[in-house]
């Protein structure tokens, strides 16, 4: 019990010292984001994320309060659906909103335009997840731009731990061929050097898409008929269910209708937003594996 | 009569470009806009009519002009209606290489976009030049198959690009293929003007020589036109024009296509009097087709190549009806 209360206060004076670090705007250094650009240095008063995960981000290390737009699409935590909605197509409107940080991220934002808000003057951070490493790393810049670093070093020590967690979970799982479907009609998956990639690594399965093609390459339906493949990894929302109904009465659906290749659908906000809750997705896959007949 | 048109021309391009700025984007209101003309306004309106806005539109222009002028003398020089940087193959080149780039350079070196679009667009330039090449120097004929086939090839190449593209660099893309200005800037500006000046300059000067061309290659020479030299100046000047528009727009249809047959429609046949009045027709055309591109479907941009068709099309059918 004291050991419990021990813990509990240990944490309240953790998070009130997070609570007091994030407290109010703060000059940030000028930093390297993701894609190697320098983010200028400068308060982060009126931050603008122009995508779901980097909205994800903000909130997780603490600078949700300091938000005042993000796209319609944002809608995780509740809190950010009550934002104001930016198109983050449209640089006049994000101009207008007079933000002194913009939170983009190479998983949607177009890197043109993130071009373009460089070059009128506007501080942009741009984080390119590509595995969990690359997610902590995403947490510590995030939080270092926002003034916010020992709760970014936190989160990303948190995800650290979880992920190490459901590896060993997934060690003692058959190691099985699997894709990661990003989309059925045409089939298009998730390529080696990808977040979904390391999703599947980090599951105990064995991405077998091309390395060539790009991120997310368009595959032959045949490919579904391969009796190498075990495993398909799809994100739950209603068009890829649609699209999966579809397959199933064609000639390439023949396996997953036999349930000779098995599917597992994830959260599709979790699967799809490199963001904090990347590791829910995998958690899920974890236990959808371990679950298997 | 032409008098009077010349002014409802020049009365367009004005409209245009102040209904662009007035009201070319759903941040600022009009008010807002003239606020800011007046030196007044907070600095973010400053950064959107100075930054966003202005740009745009001199980009808009400066495409547009460059595409009707580029179209009405490769009409004029080849006898052939159909004739426009499409289809003689110079935008896909450009476009081609464009979307290569976009697809393969590393973020930070999205500066060289437009020099790869100005390289891919001279190798289709030069190829449909090689291609066209017969006994008697390149004909008219052979230019337009050429320009087919280099069609083909580079439309096959934008088509496994878009194919292998990331996830990230597909809209950058197909912006290059679909034409648009939201990439404009001063600098993007500062690059075009001294790019498109020697050629447009070129081909008004060469008016009088493609009027005495449409006459005959012998009459012409008899007249004291050098045809080889008039042909091949022309057609790389109209070259360079496009390639400068794909650079920095992407592919924008129809305006080098229909803005010179509306053009002779109204002022005349003789080149001369229309490849002046066809860059200013083009430059109203691309900068009232960008403001509907924005506008109609705000904030979802549409891609300018559409618009301006949607624009010119049926213009094009009225006038063709009327003169028949």
């Amino acid at each position: 019990m004291l050991c419990v209360r021990t813990h509990t206060r240990r944490c309240g004076f953790f998070i009130l010292a997070v609570s007091i670090a994030c407290a109010g705007p703060q000059g940030r250094p000028g930093l390297r984001d993701q894609t190697g650009a320098i983010v200028p240095s400068g308060p982060a008063t009126r931050i603008i994320s122009l995508a779901p995960d980097v909205t994800e981000l903000a909130f997780a290390v603490g600078a949700g309060a300091r938000l005042v737009a993000a796209p319609a699409t944002a809608d995780y935590p509740p809190q950010a659906s009550h934002l104001r909605r930016v198109d983050p197509g449209d640089l006049e409107s994000v101009v207008a909103l007079r933000p002194d940080l913009v939170l983009a991220t190479t998983a949607g934002n177009d890197f043109r335009f993130v071009a373009r808000a460089r070059a009128l003057g506007l501080a942009v951070c741009c984080t390119d997840v590509t595995s969990f490493a690359r997610l902590a790393e995403a947490c510590r810049l995030v939080a270092a731009v926002v003034g916010c670093e020992p709760r970014g070093t936190q989160l990303a020590a948190e995800l650290g731990a979880r992920v190490a967690a459901l590896e060993r979970a997934s060690a003692a799982l058959p190691r099985r061929a699997a894709l990661y479907v990003a989309w059925w009609e045409p089939l298009i998956v998730a390529s080696p050097g990808t977040f979904h990639d390391d999703l599947l690594l980090r599951a105990g399965l064995a991405n077998v898409a091309p390395g060539s093609g790009g991120r997310y390459p368009r595959l032959d339906p045949e490919t579904l008929l391969d009796s190498r493949l075990e495993v398909v990894v799809v994100p739950d929302e209603p068009d890829m269910r649609d699209g999966f109904t579809r397959l199933l009465s064609t000639t390439a659906g023949s396996r997953l209708r036999a349930r000779a290749l098995r599917t597992i659908w994830l959260p599709a906000d979790a699967a799809n937003r490199p963001g904090p809750r990347l590791v829910d997705a995998l958690a899920a896959l974890v236990l959808a594996r371990e679950r298997e007949p | 009569m032409r008098r009077g048109a010349d002014a409802l021309l020049v009365a367009a391009l004005v409209g245009a470009v102040l209904a662009a700025l007035l009201w070319g984007g759903s941040a600022l209101s009009g008010s807002d806009v003239l606020r800011v003309l007046a030196g007044g306004g907070p600095p973010e309106a400053r950064t959107i009519v100075f930054g966003l806005r202005l740009p745009r539109i001199v980009l808009a222009l400066l495409v547009g002009a460059s595409l009707a002028l580029a179209g009405a003398a490769l009409q004029a020089l080849l006898s052939n209606p159909l004739a426009d940087p499409f289809l003689l193959g110079i935008s896909g080149g450009g476009a081609a290489a464009s979307t290569l780039a976009v697809v393969l350079l590393p973020p930070l070196a999205i500066a060289l976009v437009p020099a790869a679009a100005l390289a891919g667009a001279a190798l289709a330039t030069a190829m449909v030049w090689w291609l066209a090449r017969g006994p008697l120097g390149p004909s008219p004929t052979r230019m337009i198959l050429a320009g087919v086939a280099v069609n083909a090839a580079t439309s096959a190449v934008i088509l496994a690009v878009l194919a292998m593209a990331s996830s990230p660099r597909l809209p950058g893309a197909l912006a290059v293929t679909m034409g648009s200005f939201a990439s404009a800037s001063t600098e993007a500006v500062a690059w075009l003007v001294p790019y498109i000046l020697l050629p447009a300059a070129l081909l008004l000067h060469h008016g009088r020589d493609l009027g005495l061309l449409a006459t005959g290659e012998e009459s012409a020479a008899a007249l004291g036109v050098d045809v080889g030299v008039v042909r091949r100046r022309v057609f790389l000047a109209a070259a360079m024009l496009c390639a400068g528009a794909v650079a920095f727009a992407g592919v924008i249809g129809f305006v080098g296509l229909v803005t010179p047959h509306i053009c002779r429609l109204v002022f005349g046949q003789q080149p001369r009097r229309v490849l002046p009045r066809a860059a200013l027709a083009g430059a109203a055309l691309t900068v009232l087709g960008d403001l509907v591109a924005r506008r109609a479907l705000a904030p979802v941009e549409l891609p300018v190549g559409v618009v301006t068709a949607v624009l010119g099309v049926p213009f094009f059918v009225v006038l063709l009806r009327r003169s028949s």
